[in-house]
């Protein structure tokens, strides 16, 4: 395999990986909420947690 | 709450959403630096562009992993004081874990196709590729204890000694260079040394480990919030259980000890 | 304490332990994957890991005990010894002034053409008469894996070629002379 060729194989897939995963957790994030219904998630993240929670 | 929500926010705020578009302004940027702007190495040629990938990917898996450490060290500290058992460090250091599990693999995916073309082979069982493979499956395997279904707190305080366990060997992998003979190279940047690496390469380095931080710290925040999510929506179905329970038999309390 | 039986409940509660119950198995059965990954991974590591390669100097001083077995040799490539012909290299390495001959099977990484690059060959001594920059010698090693053993240095490829040199300080104490290669 040529540089060149490993390079951009290399690079593809790193970014192609960490795409995937960021969309794998944020359309997890997505179908848990809608299980929930939004308006729940952001009382209970009010309760209970002030500092990293949902949009308010 | 109206039809027409927006999904988009279920697990962002604006503080995410800029850091979010930074991560992928900066990570174009970083392809353009690392693969057409930053020279050509004068003897591993193009192949040296697996750098700005490999190094900066450990680098972030390392960070993680000190965040998960400091995160089960604090939940195993709090944990017994705090009203809600300090879950708040529990789920950082599961989401930091995740991430940094994903930042291994890439080092190791990118390793072994720099290794292809540098080396001439895939894999060789040294110290320092070995021990980074040791890192990917104990994480892994952290991965997986905080997934056996277990009292919330007793579940946190398995995985957060585990976790300090599994830190040991962050060390041992970065100095597995300098303690045995590896054939994998020594570490590219170490504090009082000066750096055997020509200015553009420096700084498309350094550039590219910035990039991957704020994607890094990014992934942490909303993987952080989609674990909240899980634990809110398991909150919400036992509650669920106990209300049904409680209709049914409007007297009975003796239900609440039995879900868990 | 009320006892009438509460059959719909139950049943979910069943299924959800049932669920529990196969999820918990499942997981146990992963982790103990994962443990005999690690096991295997540490037994692989403790046996090759510690003495990953000798260089030149060593594996000369140790040729007595190698005797005819199989290891890794390290030492940097002496530009001017570069000979190739029909799938055989010969050529001879360099580590802390110790010169060793050296007979490769097989095609080379492509970094091996870069002059005084370090390389990790996997083979044995073998008895022979052969000629080394530093003088006769008794014995070369014939090897037939070549792993390039590249540096943690960077340089950009436009701001000059490849210095033909050793690098600084490399050869300093050696009583012999390395030939510039004049290709």
């Amino acid at each position: 395999m040529s540089e060149v060729a490993t390079v951009a194989i290399g690079w593809g897939l790193t970014f192609v990986v960490i795409a995937t995963y960021s969309f794998w957790v944020v359309s997890r994030g997505r179908t848990i909420g809608r299980e929930l219904g939004i308006g729940e998630v952001q009382q209970s993240g009010q309760e209970q947690e002030s500092d990293l929670s949902t949009d308010t | 709450m109206p039809e027409s929500m927006d999904d988009s926010k279920m697990t962002a705020t604006p503080l995410t959403r800029v850091l979010g578009i930074l991560g992928i302004v900066a990570g174009v940027l970083m392809a353009v630096l690392g693969l057409f702007i930053s020279p050509p190495d004068v003897v591993q040629g193009e192949a040296v562009r697996m750098l700005y990938l490999h190094v900066p990917s450990i680098w972030i898996a390392y960070g993680s992993f000190v965040l998960t450490s400091i995160s089960s060290l604090l939940f195993l500290v709090r944990s017994r004081r705090r009203e809600d058992g300090g879950r708040h460090y529990d789920r950082i250091a599961g989401s930091a874990a995740e991430v940094g599990v994903v930042f291994t693999g890439l080092t190791l995916i990118t390793g072994m196709l720099w290794g292809k073309v540098t080396w001439g082979t895939y894999w060789q069982w040294d110290a320092r590729l070995t021990t980074t493979v040791l890192l990917f499956v104990t994480y892994l395997g952290y991965l997986a204890l905080r997934r056996l279904p277990a009292d919330p707190i007793v579940r946190g305080r398995r995985a957060a000694v585990m976790a300090l366990i599994s830190f040991i060997n962050v060390p041992i992998v970065h100095y597995s260079v300098d303690w045995w003979r590896t054939l994998h190279q020594k570490a590219s940047l170490s504090v009082g040394r000066r750096p055997e690496i020509t200015g553009e390469m420096y700084w498309t380095l350094l550039y590219s480990a910035l990039t991957v931080t704020i994607v890094g710290a990014w992934l942490i925040v909303h993987r952080y919030r989609v674990i909240r999510l899980e634990e809110i929506r398991d909150e919400e179905n036992l509650k669920m259980l106990i209300s049904s329970r409680r209709h049914e038999r409007p007297t009975g309390s003796a239900a609440d000890g039995e879900v868990s | 304490m009320d006892l009438t039986p509460r059959h719909e409940v139950e049943e979910t509660e069943d299924v959800r332990q049932l669920i529990h119950r196969r999820r918990r198995w499942a997981i146990l059965a992963i982790s103990v994957v994962l443990i005999a990954a690690l096991a295997f991974v540490t037994a692989q590591g403790l046996r090759n890991a510690t003495l990953f390669f000798r260089n030149v100097d060593e594996a000369i001083d140790q040729r007595a005990d190698l005797g005819t077995s199989r290891f890794r040799i390290q030492g940097r490539v002496i530009p001017s010894s570069v000979q190739g012909e029909a799938g055989v290299t010969t050529f001879q390495i360099v580590h802390e002034c110790a010169v060793a001959a050296v007979r490769h099977t097989g095609d080379p990484p492509e970094l091996f053409e870069s002059p005084w690059i370090p390389v990790v060959l996997e083979g044995r001594w073998v008895e022979g008469e052969s000629k080394t920059v530093a003088g006769a010698d008794s014995h070369y090693f014939r090897s037939d894996r070549m792993l390039v053993k590249h540096t943690n240095e960077y340089a950009s490829a436009n701001e000059g070629r490849v210095s033909e040199k050793p690098p600084a300080g490399f050869l300093d104490d050696c009583s012999f002379e390395v030939p510039v290669d004049s290709s």
